[in-house]
């Protein structure tokens, strides 16, 4: 079983399933989501992540038809549900808290949805409910009452009733949180290879970006209701499309620094190709960035898939003397007793995670964080490779934001 | 949809009515006008001493006036004072029975909470013979005062006996309300308090009590509410002498004095529906999630170790619930034994016998006992059939809708705060006299308004059992049943009905009991018309002598129990909501 969802997942030219244009919504004053726009492709697993409060709930109900857009309009299949009530719109929903009925067994509960629709592929209900219990792999369950199940058990019998009429689009609302670690990692592998099987469009919220990189075909990260990044997740996570992203997925180093010279040329220091940099100045030290090559393949990709520009790759325009950028640089990149780019930072602490362990820094009082396989103490020097430093925002002397 | 109907049949049989009796208040011979309200607020038999405010006088001269030994409080002034003192005596009485239910554990003890809800539902008709029964002049308390040597005492037509009453009514409702506040309380909270240095009662005041105060606030509010309007207590125990404004009201109606009896309705409803706004916007400030809390641990009623505070605490119970059992008991028990006792206290069953003769050979004009019954039944059954539906949507709409949730609560909820006689009055005049719509006479039999009026006063109680158990079902389950294809509608059928069914079943049970005990909008109903109900036949036999009215409270209360056990029966087991 593969577990790298970007193998195999739908091409940019799949038709698109779930499409949200230019989408509000407003609590009174508030808007949850704020002029939104995606377009979720059929068979794709797309999931939504940010932090708590982003608005990602909403747009997963917007999906179920539980709330209804203040503007803009969402669409399945190219045709607008605005006014479509959610048992209409042939969706598949699983909450956190299970929300299995709770006076009806458990084939019951799989089987509710089978009476208002009949199961497709012609097959009886009791056959259809069996199916569906397999496929979660809790066979001979179904006479049993939901409080007799576990947490786990419970959730998978919530995913077979949400598959059971077999809906378009499966929405899931944090399925995991409720879980423990252990079983969230087993259960989402589950998950992902269900998806997999029945090739059935599904929307996926969740606050750890873990798991959503771990699952996904594409990641929206949503902030203070809007869309800041649609993209893979190998995208998300090298090239985050802005500072918020770089922070929110994964551990990062982030440096602030205005630009001291443009276009150098420098050699990649164990290699021996050619690549141009641009010199940072960051706390008095010049550190050199590689200017990336924005890829046209992931430009189109996202571009088309969302109508805005996510990637943020680099430099928009070329960088000139005395502009601000913004650059990270991940943990694991930082090397000890590398010389290029090298600053010397005092260590503050660790901590052992097992594989790795995580050194918390300091330098010119700002906060760096490295991967290293064992406790650093005193003052150390890192580097890091230009190429490994992707810059998130760049804004002219003049003001404009280019980036 | 159901909505619709919903609001169609409130507008019906609530507002309309109602409101076509407001009117009468400021359109006299066509003409609107302001005359009878400014003539009621100016006469100090109404409104007291106030009435020197709307003769152009100043609020000192005002208050001058009630410092002064000989200030008039008017009908309106007793009925809110009257209201004052049953609420703080309701209080009194209620707060350290929600103490021992809340913080003592003893056999019985669901039981006795279960059955706090009881006097609530009994007729305040068979409650107020009862009391006359204790306390009248050949009653239980002076058959026992004299046994004993004691001087008699003369309670009937004091404000003592009404204040007395009241707190048989509305004790329960202050100790449920807030047992099920002190029962929420967090165990963790007092246990962190305590560990951060604060003794037990220190933990009390700062952490138990802000949390039981809310409570305490609501029953306090819904207290007055209840007791500012109250009616067959005060007709049968304080007559007129001691009237409150919904008895002037009657009078007034009676009289066929319609324009000031709106007039005076108007002004109680003012303020009731003030009082209820006020406590509701409290409400909606300080509420709060419901969440699952571990609760306090109940201590053993009988103790580990007699110390003095131990015994302290238990002399306090012994005594309370002493004081409980003459006040909660004392009315029933005298009712019983005054249906089978003579006025010198030898057992007889003439009371009874005279129901049935009367039931043999009774004029057309009289009052017959089984007619009673039959109606009672009737109208019970009818009105629960109309009363359900209309709280379980209204229970719906309070407890999921987003929008207007607030106001259809509101508008829902009024009928608590409405006199009944103001109802009973609205539809005599409203529906059973006639209404021209669109040159069809429309007129209802005054069976049928009976129906109507008892549906109204009994749906807020299907409300308040529905709703709690819809709020506690999670959101979710209702979205997932959607999501799967299941309408609005099939969703409340198929998942929340059943999960909330002992809720649904008690508020049946509710709507039954309330339609059988109603008394103030059927006694305006039934003149005339021949559909008089039990409680109606007890008001005419107090008429002559006790003991038929007490033997015909004892029929209300076996056929009021005995539906209970039908409704029990037929619904599933009755769960402690």
């Amino acid at each position: 079983m593969t577990t790298d969802a970007e193998l195999d997942r739908p091409g940019p030219n799949a038709p698109t399933a779930v499409e949200f244009d230019g989408v509000t919504k407003r609590y009174g004053e508030t808007a949850a989501v704020d002029t939104i726009d995606l377009a979720i492709r059929e068979g794709e697993f797309f999931t939504v992540v940010g932090p708590s409060g982003c608005g990602k709930t909403t747009t997963l109900r917007l999906v179920a038809g539980f709330e209804a857009p203040t503007e803009g309009s969402v669409r399945f299949g190219g045709s607008d549900v605005s006014g479509v009530p959610p048992e209409a719109r042939d969706v598949g929903v699983v909450f956190q808290n299970y929300a299995l009925f709770p006076h009806l067994t458990v084939g019951e509960n799989v089987g509710y949805g089978l009476r208002f629709s009949a199961p497709p592929g012609g097959v009886s209900r009791e056959e259809r409910i069996e199916t569906l219990l397999e496929l979660v792999d809790l066979p001979e369950m179904s006479d049993r009452d939901p409080e007799s199940l576990s947490g786990g058990q419970r959730q998978r019998v919530a995913i077979a009733r949400a598959l059971a009429p077999g809906p378009d689009v499966l929405l899931l609302d944090e399925p995991m949180s409720a879980l423990d670690a252990r079983l969230r990692e087993r259960l989402r592998l589950q998950v992902r290879s269900i998806q997999r099987s029945l090739g059935i469009t599904t929307v996926y919220v969740t606050h750890d970006q873990e798991e959503a990189l771990s699952v996904s075909d594409r990641v929206a990260v949503m902030r203070d209701g809007s869309v800041v990044q649609v993209a893979p997740p190998r995208t998300v996570y090298r090239r985050p499309a802005s500072r918020f992203v770089a922070e929110f997925v994964g551990d990062n180093n982030v440096f602030e620094g205005v630009v001291a010279a443009e276009g150098v040329t420098s050699a990649a220091e164990d290699e021996g190709d050619e690549i141009r940099v641009v010199s940072v100045d960051v706390h008095d030290t010049t550190l050199q960035v590689a200017l990336e090559e924005g890829s046209a393949e992931r430009a189109f990709d996202d571009r088309a898939a969302t109508g805005i520009d996510t990637h943020g790759a680099g430099f928009s325009t070329a960088p000139r003397p005395g502009d601000r950028v913004v650059f990270c640089v991940r943990p694991q990149h930082l090397r000890v007793g590398r010389a290029q780019n090298s600053v010397r930072a005092a260590v503050e602490g660790a901590e052992f995670l097992g594989e790795t362990t995580r050194v918390h820094l300091t330098w010119n009082g700002q906060p760096l964080v490295l991967s290293a396989d064992e406790p650093l103490a005193g003052s150390v020097t890192v580097g890091f490779d230009p190429r490994d430093a992707h810059v998130v925002e760049h804004a002219a002397s003049d003001g404009a934001d280019t980036s | 949809m159901l909505t619709a109907a919903t609001v169609a049949i409130l507008v019906i049989v609530f507002y309309y009515p109602v409101g076509t009796v407001l009117i009468e208040a400021i359109v006299v011979d066509g003409r609107l006008t302001l005359a009878v309200f400014t003539n009621l607020l100016r006469d100090p038999f109404y409104v007291g001493e106030f009435a020197r405010l709307f003769t152009g006088e100043g609020p000192v001269a005002v208050a001058r006036a009630f410092a002064a030994p000989d200030r008039r409080l008017g009908i309106v002034g007793f009925t809110a004072y009257q209201a004052v003192l049953s609420t703080i005596v309701s209080v009194a009485l209620g707060l350290p029975a929600a103490y021992i239910l809340a913080r003592f554990e003893f056999p019985g003890r669901q039981t006795l909470r279960s059955v706090t809800i009881l006097p609530f539902v009994l007729p305040s008709i068979m409650v107020a013979v009862g009391f006359v029964a204790t306390f009248g002049r050949n009653g239980t308390l002076n058959a026992v005062l004299s046994a004993v040597g004691m001087p008699r005492v003369e309670l009937m037509f004091t404000l003592e006996a009404i204040l007395i009453a009241h707190a048989f009514y509305n004790a329960p409702l202050v100790a449920r309300v807030t047992t099920a506040a002190w029962e929420s309380v967090d165990a963790s909270a007092v246990e962190t308090a305590r560990s951060l240095g604060a003794g037990p009662l220190r933990a009390f005041v700062d952490v138990v009590a802000p949390q039981l105060y809310p409570a305490v606030l609501t029953s306090a509010a819904l207290t007055f509410v209840f007791t500012f309007g109250t009616f067959p207590i005060v007709l049968a125990l304080g007559g007129f002498e001691l009237a409150t404004v919904e008895v002037f009201v009657y009078r007034l109606a009676r009289d066929l004095q319609y324009a000031e009896a709106a007039a005076l309705a108007i002004v109680e409803l003012t303020i009731a529906l003030g009082v209820l706004f006020a406590y509701l916007r409290y409400e909606a400030a300080t509420a709060v999630a419901a969440r699952r809390v571990r609760p306090l641990p109940r201590k053993s009623l009988w103790p580990d170790a007699w110390t003095p505070r131990a015994l302290f605490e238990r002399a306090g119970i012994v005594t309370y619930a002493g004081i409980a059992a003459v006040v909660f008991l004392a009315p029933i028990v005298s009712m019983l034994l005054a249906s089978v006792t003579t006025a010198d206290g030898s057992l007889t069953l003439d009371h009874y016998r005279f129901l049935l003769t009367r039931q043999q050979t009774g004029a057309a004009f009289q009052v017959r006992p089984w007619p009673a019954v039959r109606n009672s039944v009737l109208f019970a059954g009818a009105s629960a059939l109309v009363a359900l539906p209309m709280g379980v949507v209204v229970a719906v709409i309070t407890t999921r809708a987003s929008r207007g949730r607030s106001l259809v609560g509101a508008v829902a909820m009024a009928p608590f705060a409405v006199s009944g006689i103001l109802v009973g009055l609205g539809l005599l005049r409203g529906l059973v006299f006639g209404v021209e719509v669109a040159g069809w006479r429309i007129a209802v039999a005054g069976s049928a308004a009976i129906v109507a009026a008892h549906a109204v006063a009994g749906y807020p109680f299907v409300v308040r059992t529905v709703a709690p158990g819809l709020a506690s079902l999670d959101a979710s389950l209702v979205e997932s049943a959607r999501a799967l294809g299941a309408s609005r509608a099939r969703a409340l059928f198929d998942i929340e009905l059943p999960l909330v069914w002992p809720g649904v079943v008690a508020g049946a049970a509710f709507a039954v009991a309330i339609s059988m005990g109603e008394f103030t909008a059927t006694v305006v109903l039934a003149t005339g018309a021949d559909a008089y109900t039990m409680p109606v036949a007890i008001e005419r036999f107090i008429g002559r002598r006790l003991g038929p009215a007490t033997a015909m409270g004892v029929v209300l209360l076996v056929v009021t129990g005995f539906s209970f056990l039908v409704i029990e029966r037929l619904g599933g087991e009755v769960h402690d909501y």
